[in-house]
Order: structure tokens, then C-alpha cells, then sequence
């Protein structure tokens, strides 16, 4: 332990402030993608107090896809059509297709459960979670797909824009891609504030994450709010997915249930059922992630990361925005 | 029996046959009367009511021991040993989930860390050969320790954040083992992704159990001690308090039962267990690697508990056997290609067969049969030959083969290259048209049904068929999701009441 | 142990006190709910407490039972303090309570749920249990024998065939009563019952009443009770108490407190005051 934290700080010093930038950026854009996918964990847990293991997945079908929609249109290097509505085809087709399978999902393995004991539903969405893993394994034989979205744009196998420098802190770039998966997630999360604060539909996803009985008795219809929680919080991880794809690159039908669990954390870190604290507590998780792959190193990040998790839940598992709750006796 | 003064005299509990018709007594075991049926399913669920469970211990220890005397060395092992490995460890499953209904996500590191346990402490990797009676204790008891301070952290979680942290666990586990490996002594600890090879078989006292066979006894010998010891603690007053935790664990608290070491007792002795079967499991297999102990595992160990029955021995060991049978007839190589063929078409005919009143099911299968010729007729009188010239996957007997070649819509493996990606159109055309047809009622459902059965025979041909390790993993989620809806209680297990 | 002891016939002067409570604060939130409690139950006494809904008489009860622990004050059981123990030791100590809202062991048996909450006065851990020693066999039955006697005490409500009926088949007021046995059998020195009348028909609430008396007269027990039906509590009381958003406003017989001016207030100002 005495040797690891040694380590550490030789690592903190040679990687000096480019190096801690660099590790800030990485954390920032992996978090808005954390923070869009613990969006749907939050939402879904508000309203029906439930872990949905399976969103995670849903991530991960909205990151292949877009990754459909590529190959439709001839693949990264040589796509029929401009950069600008491709990307915009593909965002509108994940973000739709999951959302559509979100409501699948809700409507066949959670609504026959809706009366039984807790731990129903639960294994119900570990099953889903499993076999949405495993179709996708079937379907791509198990093989990694890249984006190569380097080359997105670009002409006769030349780089596209992309990955251009927008702009540098202490000489490490901020490429294109990054300004867009962070500039992306801030825009859907503001309509989602807007539409969850503003709207009719908002106040009464609100009113049923409160009390779905008194909802129900007050002439809301909350099958069909739960049905529309589930679209949103689909369409969100959808999106996510896509950004990954264009950012990370490599998508696979394994990457849904890391990127699930440490979303869910993060769910839980803001406070489950808070939106805000969910998009902030995704960028926290981001962060420590990237910090603990730069300063710890790569084979004991996920141990570290994990380590933080783990001790985070056991020691305030109300989050941190959260109240104590009081037992009802 | 005493009776406080001023009481009034007690009559005795009336034997249930005495109850009459209309009676009190009579009317509140009527629901029992209803569940258990008439006919044959009634005889044999009355049977199994009224036997006492040591008999039926008996009754399956006996069954097990035959085994040896009818299956080859090979299916010994992977049928025998695997099964009762499977059992083992689902009943120390049973204990943390069914007893106390702790959702632990990460009890397959408990049976990483005894199996890594008994590979540093019997084999040339330190250099250190201990005998089984050693290793095995301190497997259980190093595999307990995590299990102790997992546990307590039921203190401050409860429910889905347990489950979250116990899976972070499982992750941390396979991260330490996978790629941390860090150095000790002048080796890696784990041996990374390579895992620790050449482990000493089980050695008590100096016999060694070398034979499949030896094996085999030996871990039947633990399932009906582990089996019945549980049994017995099930029925003492720590098996009371876990149930009544399980029911209201603040009731209970209130009820004098003191509800956080219960917890963290349960999920010790589930540790302990796993530690066990650790231990056994990599003395059989005679190396560990990292990769063997994931969520798949842990998949598959809940489908066994769900499906038998949370919290019913006797259930947790019937849904091993089925799980784990059904899933070796799925690995890749085994010599039973046909099986699983058989198996699967069963299981949607026995389905199927389900339906009341019978004719519907009658209908359902003659109208498949005719669906489907019809199909194959049309495909292959109006499209290219490679549409309908694919073959089955090693069906065994030449008939069978062209039976289901006449009847399946099989493309020929260019033929799907060429169309892109049918498989995958094929595969969600499955899952939408069961989602269609569940959504369906009466007659429509009926009429959904044929094309949606004949869809699942070509998806099973063309695809299933073609990856059956990954088509187990997915029917066993599917299964859960279909439990979950019909009938949570699974095969053995009793149906629960719960004010939600 | 297994057999209940007949309290000692012993003459006494001055009653003693069985459980107290002193200058007991709990608030949630800057909400104050009990306020400065004083309350005394003496031995083979029964208490009734009343008061208006959010009076605060639940929470007296959670306080007792160690479910929530009190901002200050002392609460003591035959001396010894309760404040700080778990709510398992405290039911150890001698305070057993039944809940206004119900919480059985839904799936268990009837006999089971009364079998259950002895797991404080026996000992058998999980290694003699699995080798079934002739000890943990003779606990088995005496845990038995005591369920079966404590459910006696129901006369013919909770016997028979109902042993082995899961509780979630049993009426509404079948429910209370196993509640009842349940904690009695607890072997508690005192008995905390949270309005054991709710949702009773008139003849059953009538039984209810005769049979908190019993329970006294030939159980032994010292007994607090929440009560809304001011027949149930005109039938049972040794002593009345009223609270109001948490402090005693009332302590005396029956028709002292009935008649106090405070509490007719407290009762009839609160439909003015809580409709917000």
C-alpha cells in the first residue's frame, strides 16, 4: 500500500499539469456519458424504485445502433452522405430504436410485476440485462465493431474533423469530438430539466415518482408515465451510446454493463431520484475514473474506482444531495 | 403443555381428514386442496407433501449413486460432478438469497477465492502441497471473510444497493485476479489471466480421489451433508428468524431477533459453502483461472434457485439438475449432438402442450406443422435454391436432417452472406412476434402463435442451433423473465403473500 | 423459563415503577414530536395514552422500543436504561410491543410467528441445530410448548387447525390477536399494544377489552396501550394519559382526564387545527 501510494505521487509529478488536464478533459467527456446513462437509472428508479440492470444494455444497443446506421450508409470511410446529417441520422435512429426498446422492456418484464414481492422485478431485469447481452453477442458473433470515426468526413482516407484541436490548456488539445459529446449531453440534459420542470408530462412523472397510487386516483394515467419515463431515460442511454461510439470507438456487447454499474453508482451518489444530482455525481464518477487510470494505472484503476464506489454506497448511501430518510413505522 | 390459569381447555390440533365439509377448518385448506390438483400431478404433489424429508434425501442420494454405473467417464463429469458442483454451491446460494433475501451479486467470488485458495496452498505454484483435510477449512473460512464483511454492510444497504455493492465486489474480485496479479514471493498471486495450473487432486490423509468416480462420491457425500445440515438449521430458530427478517425485518428486530448478525451470519455460512465448492472445483478441474468466475456463473446460479424455488432445498437441488443438464447439452463439444435438438423442441411442444382446454394445443401444433410446410413450399418455388439448400447442424440420423430440412426455411451459408444480415432480422423478428403474440388474447393468440412457433424453429436452425453456449445464456435470461411473470415461486418453492 | 411465573403475592406499599420515562425530547427535523415526556407505568398496572392523530403516542412507542433513539431524557425498564440498545436487546430486557399498522410474518404459520420471536430467550446456534443435539431437540419443544400456550390464551380464535395456516389467511381481528401472541411471547415484563381495537367490529372490541384485562389478571403483565375507542379505554385503565403534539397534557383516572378542559380541547380543536 505504502509502495502504491509512491507510485502515485511519482506518477502525479511526471505527468505535471498537461498530464492532469488531459486526465480532467478524459473525465469530464466519460462523465457526461456516465451522467446521461445514470439520468435513465434515476429516472426509472424515481418512479418505479427500481434497479433496472438492463439500461445499461439499452446503452449498448443504442452504441450499435448507430453503429448500423454507419454501415447502412457505407461505413466511416466512405459514407453516401455528409458529415453533418449522418451523424444526425444516427443519433435520431439510436436514440429512437432504444427508446422504443425501453418501452418494450418496461411494458413486457416490468408492468406484469407491478404487484409482486420486491425481488421480482429485480431478477426480472437481470434477465432482460442477459439476454439483451447475449442477443447482441449472437448478432455480432462476439466481435468488437469500431466507429472509426477519425475518419468521419474525411476525404479519400484522410482524417476527417473529428478529432481537430478546437483548443488547448497548458498545450493539451480539446478535439471537436469532445466539444460535441459534452456540448450534446449539456443540451439534452437541459431539455430534459425543462421538460421534467416545465411541462405537463414533467409534473406528472413527478407526481408518480411521488406516490403512484394517489397519481393514479388523481386522473393520472401512470402506465402511460412510466411508459414515457422509460422512452426518456432510453433515449438518453441511446444518445450516450452513440457518443461513445464516436469518442471511444470500439463498441462491443459486453460494454453496456460496466458502464451500467458505475452509472448506477452514480445514480446513487447524487441522490437517487435526483436529476441534478445524477448529472453531477456521472461527471464525478467520470473524473475518478480517469484520475485513478492516470495517477494509479490501468490494472488497478477499475479495483480503485471500485474501492471508492463500494466505500461511497456503504458510507452515504442517501447520496450526496440526499436527506436521511426517516423510517415510517 | 401447560395452560395459564383461567384459560380455557385446549383442544388438540384436529387432524386435517377429520375437518368437514364447510367446516371453519375445512374451507381455509380448501385453497391448499385446489393448488395440489387432481389426477396424477395431485397423487405425486400429495406424495411429495406427505413423505418426510429425510426420505426424500434418501431417495435422491440413492438415484445420484447410480449414476456412476450408467455414464461414461466423460459424461460423469460433466453431467454428474458438474451438477452436483452446481447444487453445492446453489444451496449455499439459497442461504444468503431464499433464507435471509439478501440479494448478493457477488457470491461467485466467494467461489473464486476458495478455489485460489486451494490452488496456492496444494500445488507447485508456492511449492506447497497441503493435504485436503488443511486446505479445505482454511478455503471456507479465507472464502467466509469477505462473505462476514460483505455482509455487514447490510447494515446501512438494503435491497438493490446490496445487491450494486456485492457486484462492485465481484468486479473488484475478477480485476485483482485478471489483471493486478500482483507480485508475492517472487511470483504473481493469481497468475493472471492464466490462473494458477497443476493443482494436487483432493488428498484425505494421504488417499488421493483421482477418478471422476472418487470425485463424484465424494461431492454427493458434501451436497447431502451440506444439504441436510441446512435442512436442519432451516427448521432451528435461526432458520425461523431468517424467514421472519426475510418477511419484516424491523417486526423481527422489534421480535427480539437480532436482525443485522442474522444477516451477516447468512451471509458467512453462504461464503463458507462457496468456499467448499471453491475448493472442490479446483481440485477437479486441477487449475483456476480468473475467467471462471463471472456474472455468466452467477446467471446461471440464480436461474437455479429461481427456478427450484427461493428458499426450497429440495427445489434449489432440482433446479441444478435441470439448469446444469440443460446447459451441457448446450456447450459447444459434447457427444450428445442430437439432444439438445430434442430438448429444445420438447420443452416448446411440453409448453405448448400446457394450453388449456387440449385442443387449443392440438390446433396450435398441427397448425405449425402445416405453416411451416407451407412456407418452405412457397420460398422454395419462388426464390433461388441456396434459400432453402442450408443444413442442420450436426443432426444426427440422416432423417431427421431431412425432415427438418423440408420443413425449416434454411438459407444456404452463402446465401446469408449475400442477404445481409437476415439472421439478425430473423433473430428480432423472433423477439417482436412473442412480444405481438403476448399482447394478443384469445383467438388472435392462438393465430399469433403458429407463425411465432414456426419463426422460433428457424431461428433455433439457422442461428441457435449454430452458437448453443451463448443461445443457453440467453435462454436462461429469458427464463427468468418468464418465471418471473408466471410463476415467481418456481417449480418447489410456495407462493408468497406481500403487502407491497 | 418455560413456564410463566405467578407474580409473587407480595403486599406493597408504595406500587412499584416498571417503566419510566424523564424529560424524553424527539424531534424530526426542527418538528417537535415528543416534548418533554414524564411518564411513569408501574408494575401490573395497564396505561392507556390517548390523544388526538400526531399527538406523538406512535413514536412514544418507537422510542421505548429503541426503533428511533430520543434527542434526551431517560428511558428506563425496572432501572435500567433503554436509551442507546438496540431494539432487539431492549425486547430482551422485558418491552414487547404490537404494531397499529401490522406487521406479521405474512408467510409464516401462525405457530411459526409465535415461534419466532422466542429467539431472544433461546440459544441453540447453527452448529448444534445441524447436528440436531438432544438440547437443541428439548429448546425445539419447549419453544414449541410455549407458542402453543401463549396462543391459548385466545381461547378457541387462534387454535386447531389454524396453527399451520399461514398468517396471511387469518381475519383482520385474528391478525391483532396473533400480533398479541407474538409479543407476549417475547416473555416481556411490560406489553406495549398500539391500538389493539383498531378496525374491530363492537362485540370484538368487547372481547379485546376482556382480554387486555386478562392478560394482566392472569398473564402477569404490566400493560401501555394506545386506544382511540374511549370505551376500550374506559374498560381497561388504571390510568389515562393525554398528549397533545407531544406533551402530557392530562394524567389521572378515566373520567378525570375525559373531563379535562385540555383535553376536550385537544380533541375538538384539532379538526380545526390539522385541516391544512
Amino acid at each position: 500500500m505504502h509502495l502504491l501510494l509512491f507510485n502515485v505521487i511519482d506518477q502525479i509529478r511526471s505527468l505535471g499539469w498537461s498530464g492532469a488536464f488531459e486526465l480532467l478533459r478524459n473525465g469530464i467527456v466519460l462523465g457526461s456519458l456516465y451522467s446521461l446513462i445514470a439520468l435513465g437509472y434515476t429516472m426509472i428508479y424515481g418512479i418505479l424504485k427500481l434497479l433496472n440492470f438492463a439500461h445499461g444494455d439499452v446503452y449498448m444497443v443504442g452504441a450499435f445502433l448507430g453503429f448500423g446506421v454507419l454501415t447502412a450508409f457505407g461505413g466511416a470511410l466512405n459514407p453516401g452522405i455528409g458529415l453533418v446529417p449522418l451523424i444526425l441520422i444516427m443519433f435520431a435512429v439510436a436514440m429512437l430504436g432504444s427508446g422504443v426498446l425501453g418501452v418494450g422492456i418496461e411494458r413486457f418484464a416490468y408492468r406484469p410485476l407491478r404487484n409482486a414481492p420486491r425481488i421480482a422485478p429485480l431478477i426480472a431485469a437481470l434477465g432482460v440485462s442477459f439476454f439483451l447481452e447475449n442477443s447482441a453477442q449472437l448478432m455480432t458473433n462476439g466481435f468488437q465493431y469500431n466507429y472509426d470515426a477519425f475518419q468521419l468526413g474525411g476525404k479519400n482516407g484522410n482524417f476527417g474533423p473529428l478529432f481537430n484541436t478546437v483548443f488547448s490548456v497548458a498545450g493539451s488539445p480539446v478535439t471537436v469530438v469532445q466539444v460535441l459529446v459534452v456540448g450534446s449531453a449539456v443540451t439534452l440534459m437541459a431539455a430534459l430539466i425543462f421538460l421534467v420542470s416545465r411541462t405537463r408530462l414533467g409534473k406528472a412523472m413527478r407526481a408518480t415518482a411521488f406516490d403512484q397510487e394517489a397519481a393514479s386516483m388523481m386522473g393520472i394515467d401512470t402506465d402511460r408515465i412510466i411508459s414515457s419515463t422509460f422512452f426518456i431515460a432510453s433515449v438518453l442511454a441511446g444518445a450516450a451510446g452513440v457518443m461513445y461510439g464516436l469518442y471511444i470507438g470500439t463498441t462491443f456487447y459486453f460494454m453496456g454493463f460496466l458502464a451500467g454499474l458505475k452509472a448506477f453508482t452514480a445514480a446513487v451518489v447524487g441522490g437517487i431520484g435526483s436529476i441534478v444530482g445524477a448529472m453531477v455525481a456521472g461527471v464525478l464518477v467520470g473524473l475518478v475514473e480517469s484520475f485513478a487510470i492516470g495517477y494509479v494505472g490501468g490494472q488497478w484503476s477499475d479495483i480503485v474506482v471500485f474501492g471508492i464506489l463500494i466505500g461511497f454506497m456503504i458510507l452515504r448511501p442517501t447520496g450526496l444531495f440526499g436527506a436521511q430518510a426517516i423510517q415510517k413505522v | 403443555m401447560s395452560i395459564s390459569p383461567g384459560t380455557p381447555d385446549v383442544t388438540p390440533p384436529g387432524d386435517p381428514a377429520e375437518s368437514r365439509i364447510g367446516v371453519d377448518s375445512w374451507v381455509a385448506e380448501s385453497a391448499g386442496r385446489r393448488a395440489r390438483g387432481r389426477g396424477p400431478a395431485g397423487l405425486l404433489a400429495r406424495g411429495w407433501e406427505w413423505s418426510p424429508d429425510s426420505l426424500k434425501l434418501l431417495v435422491f442420494v440413492g438415484l445420484a449413486s447410480t449414476l456412476p454405473f450408467w455414464l461414461n467417464e466423460g459424461d460423469l463429469f460433466n453431467f454428474g460432478l458438474f451438477t452436483l458442483l452446481y447444487v453445492a454451491l446453489a444451496l449455499g446460494l439459497n442461504v444468503v438469497v431464499g433464507f435471509t433475501g439478501l440479494l448478493d451479486l457477488g457470491f461467485v467470488a466467494y467461489l473464486g477465492i476458495g478455489a485460489y485458495t486451494y490452488a496456492l496452498l496444494s500445488s507447485s505454484h508456492y511449492g506447497i502441497h497441503w493435504p485436503a483435510e488443511a486446505t479445505i477449512p482454511i478455503s471456507m473460512a479465507v472464502a467466509a471473510i469477505p462473505g462476514l464483511i460483505l455482509g455487514s454492510t447490510s447494515r446501512r444497504l438494503e435491497g438493490d444497493y446490496y445487491a450494486i455493492v456485492t457486484l462492485f465486489f465481484l468486479q473488484a474480485f475478477g480485476a485483482f485476479t485478471n489483471t493486478a496479479n500482483p507480485t508475492l514471493f517472487g511470483k504473481g498471486l493469481t497468475g493472471g489471466p492464466n490462473g494458477i495450473p497443476n493443482l494436487d487432486p483432493l488428498t484425505f490423509f494421504g488417499y488421493e480421489l483421482n477418478s471422476t468416480k472418487q470425485q463424484y462420491f465424494f461431492l454427493l457425500l458434501v451436497v447431502a451433508v451440506v444439504a441436510g445440515a441446512l435442512h436442519f438449521i432451516n427448521q432451528s430458530r435461526t432458520g425461523r428468524a431468517w424467514r421472519a427478517l426475510r418477511e419484516d425485518p424491523l417486526a423481527a428486530e422489534v421480535m427480539s431477533i437480532p436482525v443485522y448478525r442474522l444477516k451477516v451470519l447468512s451471509s458467512g455460512l453462504g461464503a463458507a459453502i462457496a468456499g467448499l465448492c471453491g475448493a472442490i472445483f479446483a481440485a477437479t478441474f486441477t487449475a483456476v483461472t480468473a475467467g471462471s468466475f463471472g456474472v455468466a456463473l452467477l446467471i446461471l446460479l440464480y436461474a437455479m434457485i429461481i427456478l427450484g424455488g427461493l428458499g426450497s432445498i429440495a427445489g434449489v437441488i432440482l433446479g441444478g439438475f435441470v439448469i446444469n443438464i440443460s446447459s451441457q447439452f448446450l456447450a459447444p463439444q459434447n457427444d450428445h449432438p442430437d439432444v439438445k435438438r430434442w430438448l429444445f423442441y420438447g420443452t416448446i411442444v411440453l409448453i405448448v402442450a400446457l394450453m388449456k382446454p387440449w385442443y387449443r394445443a392440438v390446433l396450435v401444433l398441427a397448425g405449425t406443422i402445416a405453416f411451416g410446410y407451407a412456407v418452405h413450399a412457397i420460398v422454395s418455388a419462388t426464390t433461388a435454391a441456396t434459400w432453402t439448400s442450408g443444413a442442420p447442424v450436426a443432426a444426427g440420423s440422416r432423417s431427421i436432417s431431412q425432415v427438418i430440412q423440408g420443413f425449416v426455411v434454411m438459407p444456404h451459408a452463402t446465401a446469408t452472406g449475400a442477404h445481409g444480415n437476415f439472421n439478425t432480422w430473423l433473430y428480432v423478428g423472433l423477439v417482436v412476434a412473442a412480444v405481438v403474440v403476448r399482447s394478443l388474447s384469445g383467438w388472435w393468440r392462438l393465430v399469433g402463435l403458429v407463425p411465432t412457433l414456426y419463426l422460433t424453429a428457424m431461428v433455433w436452425e439457422n442461428i441457435l442451433a449454430q452458437n448453443p453456449s451463448v443461445t443457453a445464456l440467453i435462454l436462461f435470461g429469458a427464463m427468468l423473465i418468464a418465471l418471473m411473470t408466471v410463476r415467481p415461486q418456481g417449480l418447489l418453492g410456495s407462493a408468497r403473500v406481500e403487502i407491497v | 423459563m418455560a413456564e410463566p411465573q405467578p407474580l409473587p403475592e407480595q403486599p406493597q406499599l408504595q406500587p412499584k415503577a416498571l417503566l419510566e420515562l424523564e424529560g424524553v425530547w424527539k424531534s424530526f427535523g426542527g418538528l417537535v414530536v415528543i416534548d418533554n415526556l414524564d411518564l411513569v407505568v408501574n408494575e401490573n398496572e395497564i396505561v392507556s395514552v390517548i390523544g388526538p392523530n400526531g399527538a406523538g403516542k406512535t413514536t412514544l412507542f418507537n422510542l421505548i422500543t429503541g426503533i428511533y433513539p430520543p434527542d434526551s431524557g431517560a428511558i428506563r425498564l425496572d432501572g435500567e436504561s433503554l436509551v442507546g440498545l438496540p431494539p432487539h436487546k431492549i425486547a430482551r430486557r422485558g418491552a414487547a410491543r404490537t404494531f397499529q399498522t401490522l406487521r406479521l410474518f405474512l408467510n409464516m404459520t401462525v405457530l411459526e410467528n409465535v415461534m419466532a420471536s422466542q429467539y431472544g430467550q433461546t440459544k441453540v446456534g447453527i452448529a448444534r441445530a445441524m447436528l440436531r443435539t438432544p438440547g437443541m431437540r428439548r429448546e425445539e419443544r419447549e419453544i414449541r410448548a410455549r407458542a402453543e400456550e401463549k396462543l391459548a390464551f385466545f381461547g378457541e380464535r387462534l387454535m386447531g387447525y389454524r396453527w399451520n395456516q399461514p398468517a396471511y389467511s387469518l381475519s383482520y381481528a385474528n391478525r391483532r390477536r396473533l400480533e398479541i401472541a407474538r409479543a407476549m411471547a417475547t416473555e416481556p415484563r411490560i406489553l406495549l399494544l398500539d391500538e389493539p381495537a383498531a378496525g374491530m367490529n363492537p362485540s370484538e372490541t368487547h372481547e379485546i377489552t376482556e382480554l387486555i384485562g386478562k392478560l394482566r389478571d392472569d398473564g402477569g403483565y404490566t400493560i401501555l396501550v394506545i386506544e382511540h375507542d374511549m370505551h376500550v379505554v374506559e374498560g381497561i385503565s388504571d390510568r389515562v394519559v393525554a398528549l397533545d403534539h407531544g406533551v402530557k397534557i392530562a394524567e389521572g383516572t378515566f373520567e378525570a382526564v375525559a373531563t379535562n378542559p385540555r383535553v376536550v380541547e385537544a380533541y375538538l380543536g384539532t379538526s380545526a387545527a390539522v385541516t391544512k
